[in-house]
């Protein structure tokens, strides 16, 4: 009787926090909703009643988006510069990272320093020279400029996460192997890299977002409509069809999708691997 | 068929600060099982690793047969490692941890499968084989680990305190386990641990360290019986020897040891190496079951004036904490399990003078 | 941290020697480990600093044409560039109010999850979405929502009631840097209620408990228990948000371009404008906003960390 009426003031008192988690539920999933709805509607429709559900949905508007503009070439192009680079900066990082956290030799903190200093360099700071230097050396507009320097500047956060787990690694387990007659770089791509295996994976999708939502390096560092990443072709579409909503819409549900798509079934590696600097 | 020979052996970090390891010298028949037994930070892990080959040697020689290892990589030595923690490759299944070794000293694929097989099924792991180091008991990986040394089948077994990281009751059946398979296999064996009990119940011999150097080395129950120095006496035996201040001395030609107020005649002793502390201070030291609450017939007792401090019956036999009325110092006496005493009681405990140990407050060796 | 900790569970005692010379390796076992990285990273991070830094105090025109200057850029900078102290003045607005609604919301919503709402562990998912959305997609998004025919903002209050309020929110400058704002955090909001929300399960539930048992209320368990216990979390989490908004850019060029009337006009998009878009053709004078404005989020860095870090050592 009395847990009875506990359990209902309970509920009352609890009631401001549902309403304030429902209200900021619609905040967060509300526009991606109204994307959702637009982006099978015309702009005539939309413009008509802009909140309006999709009757009768224009799924053709998908297949004229990926056909009529360079989507599908922005989208690869965002494939091989992302996949390449989380390539490179993953086994290059993991590399540095070993060494680092599993050797004792003079300067080692200095090197640590040298390399994590790049966590607090900002992207202005570097984007002029960049500009100037991928001038200099023949990779400017061109994709393979962008993997460069998208390892570079994503190497420090790389080995600050990997080198912080790799240290945890009982030694142990490297006095084994070298019984084993592993060599150094044996143990490295044996020992290290699937013991390490958790961390590779939160610094990979960790990149690869940060890479794949890119926009200030490649805005500067690209200049051809065939060049352009995933970013730089919504902005330009979005351009080219100002005025037409509708198609812009399904534009960014073809950029969202995959996303939403991809966190539907790593939703904790993702949130993981994007805090994976700030939680400790 | 393998002798170990560790001769003047030392390792030092820093030039800076004491060595690590200074000068251990001993030899390991082929088959013996020998410990190196000391608290922690005695510099036996290290003396170990020098031999397996994973530390640089800094001076003396590490020799297997005769051949001296110095320059001799790690793998090349032959040598099988079981680690504290293990080491398991978390990754693999434990047939691969078992084969991983293997597979790079160009054993053929099938004699592979062969050894893992039996080895698992020596040590019961065969339904194991399949599975990840994860999904395994404390237990089980731990025969894992000897598993992966049993394999190789190596010339000498090393041991980094590997059952450390076990419970207290499986702790117990692997020792006799681990045992078991040693004396069946018969491999050349060096244990390092902290724990006198695994010390005592499974060397062949130990060899104690303390502060980077050898102390003694011997039989377990020699070294019980005999410990030469105070180190040795109060880190064999739980409860540990009781050590007290006191004086030696001639009385009408009798050899004589004066504490806590009383002169003990010391019987069964050779007066000759004595002759020097005539007069001199000596610490005492006296086992606490070699204490006894009444004295009993057929040796040569003395009794000791005491109050009881504290009473800890442990079931099959009872803990004494006393002070001494002589000199106020405390003594443990592990006596039978129906005493009748009280904390606050007076009495006088017995002792047996036959078992008196003295040693040189200087050096603190033992004076034998 | 948490990772880690879980998976190394397993292998019991952690047997970390701490001495040992089998961690040392020959000089090229090391060369050959570092050197991809420290290639990569002195020739595409550490040269162009310096070269930044060496242009900063050049004018640097079209056909290779270098100048020394000496410091005219930053007496020019600092002393007749009235659109850059107006960017000064937007990015600061923008970094403390940002930062402070950021880190604080973040709070308020990881202790609304925290509390045990309903579904919780779906909601974290779903409040999570934003942060992994690139700025174009968030920008254009908020771009309509704030358009004055048929944006949702208006749409709201004129459902509201509210049509007097109704505003072009991106076109009026009093009202732009404001909303730029509001997307800005809306899509950051759900990292920092997730940083939270993993230290408050961190958090020892013996002392939650006693201060049950203490019969603290909520607001004084809030006040006394558990904002004091997180925060090592706040201020790493308010260091991290500051240098990120004092870089702002993606959102703020998407959305606005920083106008109308440089009144979103930030530094990082002044110095974007001063190099590619303006018709000055010097990336010197921009070099130079871009070295002095790192030096201040060093300075920025330096005195946060030392003011907020000094209590730092919180055992628990």
């Amino acid at each position: 009787m009395v847990a009875g009426m506990r359990f209902g003031f309970e509920q009352i008192r609890r009631l401001p926090l549902a309403l304030f988690v429902l209200l900021y539920t619609v905040v967060t999933g509300g526009p991606f909703l109204w994307v959702a709805t637009m982006s099978l509607r015309t702009t005539s429709e939309i413009f008509k009643d802009p909140y309006g559900y999709p009757s009768p949905a224009h799924w053709e508007k998908f297949a004229d988006a990926w056909t009529k503009s360079n989507y599908h070439t922005y989208f690869w192009n965002s494939v091989v510069v992302v996949v390449i680079a989380v390539a490179l900066v993953t086994v290059i990082g993991a590399m540095a990272a070993h060494c680092l956290a599993r050797y004792r030799f003079r300067g080692n903190r200095l090197m640590r320093f040298l390399i994590l200093s790049g966590l607090v360099l900002p992207p202005q700071l570097l984007i002029l020279a960049l500009f100037q230097i991928l001038l200099d050396v023949n990779l400017y507009n061109t994709l393979t400029g962008l993997v460069v320097v998208y390892v570079a500047t994503h190497i420090a956060m790389t080995v600050y996460i990997l080198e912080g787990f790799f240290m945890q690694i009982p030694q142990d387990l490297f006095d084994a192997a070298r019984m084993d007659g592993y060599s150094d770089f044996e143990i490295f791509w044996r020992v290290t890299m699937p013991v390490g295996a958790p961390a590779i994976f939160t610094t990979v999708t960790l990149n690869f977002i940060i890479l794949w939502n890119e926009f200030l390096f490649a805005v500067v560092l690209l200049t051809d409509d065939d060049k352009r990443t995933l970013p730089l072709g919504i902005m330009h579409f979005m351009g080219s069809h100002q005025l037409d909503v509708g198609m812009v819409a399904t534009g960014l549900m073809i950029a969202i999708l995959p996303v939403i798509l991809i966190y539907g079934f790593f939703s904790e590696t993702m949130i993981k691997g994007m805090t994976a600097g700030a939680v400790r | 068929m393998a002798v170990i020979t560790v001769d003047q052996l030392s390792k030092r970090y820093d030039s800076t600060v004491a060595p690590a390891v200074k000068e251990v010298s001993f030899t390991v028949a082929d088959r013996e099982f020998m410990v190196l037994l000391g608290p922690s930070g005695c510099g036996k892990s290290t003396v170990l690793r020098m031999i397996a080959g994973l530390e640089p040697i800094t001076a003396g020689t590490v020799s297997i047969d005769g051949k001296v290892m110095n320059q001799v990589p790690a793998k090349a030595r032959d040598i099988a490692m079981v680690f504290q923690s293990y080491a398991l490759y978390p990754h693999m299944k434990v047939y691969d941890n078992l084969a991983f070794g293997l597979r790079r000293r160009g054993i053929a694929v099938g004699e592979i499968d062969r050894r893992v097989r039996a080895a698992a099924a020596k040590l019961g792991l065969t339904e194991f084989l399949q599975r990840k180091p994860h999904a395994l008991s404390g237990g089980q990986r731990q025969r894992v680990a000897l598993g992966r040394a049993i394999v190789r089948d190596p010339k000498v077994f090393l041991f980094d305190e590997p059952l450390s990281n076990l419970d207290a009751a499986l702790r117990v059946t692997t020792r006799n386990e681990l045992i078991k398979q040693q004396r069946e296999i018969g491999t050349t064996s060096i244990y390092v641990t902290h724990d006198q009990v695994e010390a005592m119940t499974m060397g062949d011999r130990i060899c104690i360290m303390n502060l980077g150097e050898m102390v003694q080395i011997g039989r377990p129950l020699e070294v019980y019986r005999n410990p030469a120095d105070t180190f040795v006496a109060r880190f064999l035996g739980n409860p540990p020897m009781n050590l007290l201040q006191g004086r030696f001395a001639i009385d009408d030609g009798r050899a004589v040891a004066r504490f806590a107020g009383r002169g003990v005649e010391l019987t069964k002793r050779a007066t000759a190496s004595l002759t020097g502390y005539i007069g001199r201070k000596v610490i005492v030291g006296i086992r606490p079951e070699d204490l006894y609450e009444t004295p009993h017939a057929g040796a040569s007792m003395a009794r000791l004036p005491a109050r009881v401090a504290v009473v800890e019956p442990l079931g099959a036999e009872t803990l004494l904490v006393l002070a001494l009325e002589g000199s106020g110092e405390e003594l443990i006496a592990r006596i039978g399990r129906d005493t009748a005493l009280r904390s606050g009681d007076r009495f006088e405990v017995a002792l047996d003078t036959s078992a008196i140990h003295l040693f040189d407050p200087d050096t603190t060796k033992a004076i034998v | 941290m948490s990772i880690s900790t879980r998976f190394w569970g397993f292998f019991g005692r952690n047997s970390a020697k701490p001495e040992t010379d089998a961690r040392c390796a020959g000089l090229g076992i090391l060369v050959a480990f570092l050197a991809p990285a420290l290639l990569f990273y002195a020739g595409f991070a550490i040269y162009p600093v310096i070269r930044t830094i060496y242009n900063s105090f050049h004018a640097i025109k079209p056909h290779g044409v270098v100048e020394f200057v000496g410091v005219s850029n930053f007496t020019t900078l600092l002393f007749a560039d009235a659109t850059f102290w107006k960017a000064v003045g937007n990015t600061a607005l923008f970094t403390i109010v940002a930062t402070i609604l950021d880190v604080f919301g973040g709070l308020l919503l990881a202790l609304c999850l925290f509390a045990r709402a309903p579904f919780a562990g779906l909601l974290r998912v779903v409040w999570f979405t934003p942060v992994l959305m690139s700025y174009v997609v968030v920008g254009v998004i908020w771009v309509w929502i704030y358009d004055y025919d048929w944006g949702l903002a208006n749409a709201i209050l004129r459902w509201l009631g509210l049509g007097a309020f109704e505003q072009s929110w991106l076109g009026h400058p009093s009202t732009a840097l404001w909303s730029v704002l509001g997307a800005h955090v809306w899509k950051w909001l759900g990292f920092n209620m997730i940083v939270f929300l993993a230290a408050l399960y961190a958090l020892p539930g013996e002392v939650l408990g006693a201060a049950e048992l203490d019969n603290c209320g909520w607001v004084a368990k809030l006040v006394y228990i558990i904002v004091p216990m997180l925060r090592a979390t706040i201020v790493n989490l308010l260091v991290l948000s500051f240098i990120g908004k004092m870089m702002v850019f993606d959102l703020i060029w998407i959305m606005t371009g920083g106008g109308p009337l440089w009144s979103t006009e930030t530094v990082s998009t002044y110095v974007y404008k001063r190099a590619f878009e303006w018709n000055t053709f010097d990336l010197g004078y921009p070099s130079a906003i871009a070295v002095l404005w790192f030096v201040i989020i060093l300075a920025f860095i330096a005195v946060m960390t030392q003011l907020l870090r000094q209590r730092d050592k919180l055992e628990f």
